[in-house]
């Protein structure tokens, strides 16, 4: 290239640094392929990147304006050889660049994010409630209608991550690498080689970040695996993507946004968010895919909760999803998130309508031994006092009253509710009232297959289990309002009195059949069958007739005396006492030998 | 078919299903309408789009527009199918057998749908990936003087394109390429560094073990035109809409790359002999003679810009290969020729790949919502048949 001023130092700058150049052209020198330049020597790398910066100049400074077509063609000549020259530098830098970012593309350290004091990674401490603290024995093996179990994992999840709850940039790699990277990149882009730059940048870190997910545990699953899978294995899922979602967008992700920043800083703000999203937006598309398949998957009760953890852990990191991708490019993805959310919230309304239509339709008729609350009952109001704990999420999320079918068409198959007098409650209350209203509902329908006592006494026992579970939850009983409260206690007082009404009843038929069997075994007894064989068969017959009989009797009734005052003076006679009058039958006894005798004593 | 025949025969028999007996009057009547009308409709739209002007290329068959008309005319069909099904329909209607049976099954098609439509969105990323280093090609191609550092330049990002393109879609192996793009071979033994193929950017953000074809297999299963006194009412509509379903997700499979496709079934099960299934056997056969053609080769996808790129691809690739500075007249001009349609390819893409994803995006909204709202009122249904007390 010939310049006017300084003829012979720029010649010999340019020729020095053409030579360099070629020096280091590795689809034509063994020695080039074999090193890198900026892996083997500071100064090498200084040295090349000079070659390549004076050759840059003399391409700027070449003069394009030529009086004559010679000169104008040998200008072209001259520039194309200066562009070949830089054709190979590029080619180099864009090798250089890819080895220096290949190098130091390793997963996330995730040890620095861990407190060491708190539980590792792969044991995450989280609470689980079991379904209630006085679950009785009996009750585990009933009814395999109710037998999901509700854990109530803390969202304190954040306990497992130190600072995970606000962003935090980490250095991705060394700062002489990034220092380098820079250098680089600022030729490149200078000569026109942004493109490839960028295309390099996001295919290495775009792998490096699938390194990060795979230490995270992030997996890659359809939706229809997804649908597919049973909902216990899927709640652990979320538990993990919670946690690994957090670290992607508070750490990983603004890591990345930072690393790009420092890298092409001194190009403008366009080419790094261009780079950015190069890198992440397949990723951060996988992950939110996962999310999104869960918000679609089919609703019923037992998935109520873990969908709330969802919807929390999202909304909670929505602020920082928007910073992080703030660039109009990475619309798409801020847009995703948003109508994920949409759908979670979709799927928590869903769910809770789902749940009350359960609770109506519950149609397990297993009678409940007496004494014992229905396993409905018990599930029911550990799902509400699950409800209040995720009360705030709740209030925000549900907006319309339960709907509560045609109220007043007589239809028999639903209870009636009057929102009238629940003015001022919210929506969430209204929802808790009418879970009570039909719980209520279905006992009733349950307990029509009891009889007498029996019936008053399931009844009762549930509804005041109920009274006290609200009463024992500041919260379910401030929501669910003192006056409906007063109602529930009222029903429970009716129940009481009726029950105690058929426990007068039983037992006066338990004393009339002491006292008739008393009568009858003192006349019986003083009677004579000389034959032992007609004797013997009379007995049998009684007996026969007598003991199944009663041992039902007993069998229905005896734990509600039991469960009274003095059951002694009610229950007398056990099965084999009555085994044992019978034999006294017919025995001609005298008169005075006769006293019942009471085996059981 | 027309409805006399039907309800005669229905009036003739002696029908389990007394439901269908007792709507007859009128409301099925009705059903039978809007079946015809529907069935026509989805033939006109279908048939519209069939039938390009040859002076608009870039709206050719499987091109990037096309498919987004093709898209739209899912769209519409979609809508007017779910309006059919549910407007007016009670849980109890749509709970009766075959429904009860057919139902669910669409349903399962449906989730089907979503992960193809995700690994579309995935696959279109490649498409940029491909518009992208056609790019460069571009850029150096037009630079003047055009000189040697710009014909290696171009080769260079010609032959990254045309690796991408020739992706053996097999998840996983994306390191089959002979030529990886670096400018020189890398050195063996370097065993502590994480083996990164130019190409493991692109690698599939689909699961595992997911495979195209067998997604489109699995969903042509059990698609079988209804039979009998169902011919007529819904379970004729469900099979429309399983059809059209199945078609559309088909079209997008073999048009735009996504993982593993090999063995990508090459037959539906379209019914030859109703009359307003000719427009889709006719694409059908179409698309799949090209896919058998191009499939041993191995290639990125029938979108009709990603087969431009390629053949102007390819040819630019040998001029570069020849090319010596300052190159022959009219090869240089041939090649600028070549360069000026692949600018144009690359614009095309620009414009419509955004849309596109959008679209698709869009598709999958859709069927998610329809999904819900079917199965919201399937729920209902089971909630008034309480067997309570």
């Amino acid at each position: 290239m010939e310049l006017p001023e300084n003829p012979d130092k720029d010649n010999n700058g340019y020729e020095s640094a053409e030579k360099i150049i070629l020096r280091w052209d590795s689809t034509v020198s063994e020695e080039a392929r074999e090193k890198m330049i900026f892996e083997t020597d500071r100064h090498e790398a200084d040295l090349y990147l000079q070659a390549v910066d004076e050759i840059q100049r003399s391409l700027s400074n070449a003069s394009i304006s030529n009086n004559t077509n010679a000169a104008a063609a040998a200008a072209a000549d001259d520039q194309s050889k200066v562009n070949s020259t830089i054709q190979i530098a590029m080619a180099r830098l864009e090798d250089e660049f890819r080895n220096i970012l290949m190098t130091h593309s390793s997963a996330l350290e995730t040890d620095s994010l861990f407190d060491p004091s708190s539980s590792s990674f792969s044991t995450p401490s989280h609470h689980e409630l079991e379904e209630d603290e006085t679950v009785s024995n009996e009750d585990s093996s009933q009814n395999d209608l109710l037998h999901l179990e509700l854990k109530h994992c803390a969202s304190s999840d954040s306990s497992t991550y130190r600072s995970t709850s606000s962003i935090r940039e980490v250095d991705l790699m060394p700062v002489e690498a990034v220092c380098d990277l820079q250098a680089i990149a600022t030729r490149m882009i200078s000569s026109g080689y942004l493109r490839e730059c960028t295309q390099v940048y996001g295919s290495v870190r775009k792998s490096a970040i699938g390194l990060s997910f795979r230490k995270l545990g992030i997996e890659k699953l359809s939706i229809g695996d997804i649908q597919r899978l049973e909902w216990e294995a899927l709640e652990s899922k979320i538990r993990r993507w919670i946690r690994a979602t957090k670290v992607c967008v508070r750490i990983l992700f603004a890591s990345e946004k930072k690393l790009c920043e420092q890298i092409f800083e001194c190009v403008g703000t366009d080419i790094d968010d261009a780079c950015f999203m190069e890198t992440v937006k397949g990723p951060a598309i996988q992950l939110f895919n996962f999310a999104e398949a869960i918000s679609i998957s089919r609703r019923s009760p037992e998935k109520l909760f873990k969908i709330l953890d969802l919807h929390d852990a999202l909304m909670d990191l929505l602020p920082d999803i928007e910073a992080v991708f703030d660039s109009k490019s990475s619309d798409s993805i801020r847009v995703q998130a948003a109508e994920i959310l949409s759908r979670l919230a979709e799927a928590a309304r869903g769910i809770l309508s789902e749940f009350e239509s359960a609770i109506l339709r519950e149609p397990s008729r297993v009678p409940v031994p007496g004494g014992t609350i229905h396993p409905l009952t018990r599930y029911v109001m550990n799902y509400i006092s699950l409800i209040s704990d995720y009360k705030q999420t709740l209030i925000e999320l549900i907006m319309s009253k339960p709907s509560t079918g045609s109220r007043y068409s007589g239809d028999q198959s639903t209870p009636d509710m009057e929102f009238a007098e629940l003015e001022g409650k919210t929506p969430l209350a209204l929802h808790l009232i009418w879970i009570i209203v039909v719980l209520q509902f279905n006992l009733e329908g349950k307990s029509k297959h009891y009889r007498d006592a029996s019936l008053a006494h399931l009844f009762i026992m549930n509804v005041h289990y109920i009274v006290q579970k609200v009463k024992g939850s500041p919260e379910l009983r401030e929501m669910i309002g003192d006056d409906y409260l007063r109602k529930l206690t009222g029903k429970f007082r009716q129940a009481a009195t009726s029950y105690q009404r058929a426990l007068g009843a039983l037992r006066e038929r338990f004393k009339t059949f002491n006292a008739m069997l008393e009568e009858v075994h003192r006349t019986q007894a003083t009677w004579l069958i000389p034959d032992t064989q007609l004797r013997e068969e009379l007995r049998i017959s009684i007996s026969e007739k007598l003991i199944p009989a009663y041992r039902s009797f007993l069998g229905r009734f005896r734990s509600h005396i039991e469960s009274g005052k003095h059951p002694e003076n009610y229950i007398k006679y056990s099965v084999e006492d009555l085994e044992t009058v019978v034999l006294d039958f017919f025995e001609g006894y005298p008169p005075s030998h006769q006293h019942l005798r009471r085996r059981s004593q | 078919m027309t409805g006399t025949d039907t309800q005669s025969s229905f009036l003739g028999r002696i029908s389990i299903r007394r439901n269908q007996v007792n709507a007859m009057d009128g409301s099925h009547e009705q059903e039978i309408e809007d079946l015809d009308l529907f069935q026509k409709q989805v033939s006109d739209r279908f048939a519209e789009i069939l039938s390009a002007p040859d002076d608009t290329p870039f709206d050719a068959f499987l091109s990037i527009s096309w498919i987004r008309k093709l898209l739209d005319v899912f769209l519409g069909c979609e809508a007017e199918c779910k309006a059919i099904l549910l407007m007016g329909r009670d849980a109890a209607q749509i709970s009766k057998p075959p429904l009860d049976r057919l139902i669910p099954e669409l349903l399962d098609r449906v989730v089907k749908a979503l992960d193809i439509c995700n690994a579309i969105a995935n696959g279109l990323e490649l498409v940029r990936h491909c518009q992208k280093l056609a790019e460069i090609a571009v850029l150096a191609l037009e630079q003047k003087p055009f000189g040697e550092g710009q014909s290696k330049r171009a080769k260079k990002a010609l032959v990254s394109l045309i690796s991408a393109m020739h992706l053996d879609d097999k998840e996983g192996s994306a390191h089959k390429t002979t030529d990886r793009n670096w400018s020189f071979g890398r050195r063996g033994g370097n065993k502590d560094r994480p083996l990164f193929g130019h190409y493991k950017s692109l690698s599939w953000q689909v699961a595992r073990n997911w495979s195209a074809s067998k997604q489109i297999h699995a969903m042509t299963m059990n698609v079988v035109p209804p039979r009998g006194p169902e011919a007529s009412g819904l379970p004729s509509l469900i099979f429309i809409m399983n059809l059209i379903m199945v078609f559309v997700m088909w079209v997008l499979i073999a048009a735009i790359p996504c993982q593993e496709r090999n063995g990508l079934t090459t037959h539906l099960p379209i019914p030859k002999n109703v009359n307003w299934t000719h427009t889709l056997t006719g694409l059908l056969e179409k698309i799949g003679d090209e896919w058998k053609k191009k499939e041993k080769k191995g290639m990125a996808g029938l979108l009709f810009e990603m087969q431009k790129m390629e053949k102007l691809g390819q040819s630019l690739i040998d001029f570069t290969d020849s090319f010596q500075y300052p190159g022959e007249k009219d090869k240089v001009e041939e090649a600028a020729k070549q360069v000026a349609e692949l600018a144009e390819v690359c614009q095309r893409m620009e414009e419509g790949l955004g849309p596109l994803q959008m679209l698709i995006r869009e598709v999958f909204h859709r069927l998610v919502r329809s999904r819900t709202e079917i199965l919201d009122v399937l729920d209902q249904g089971a909630k008034s048949s309480a067997p309570l007390v």
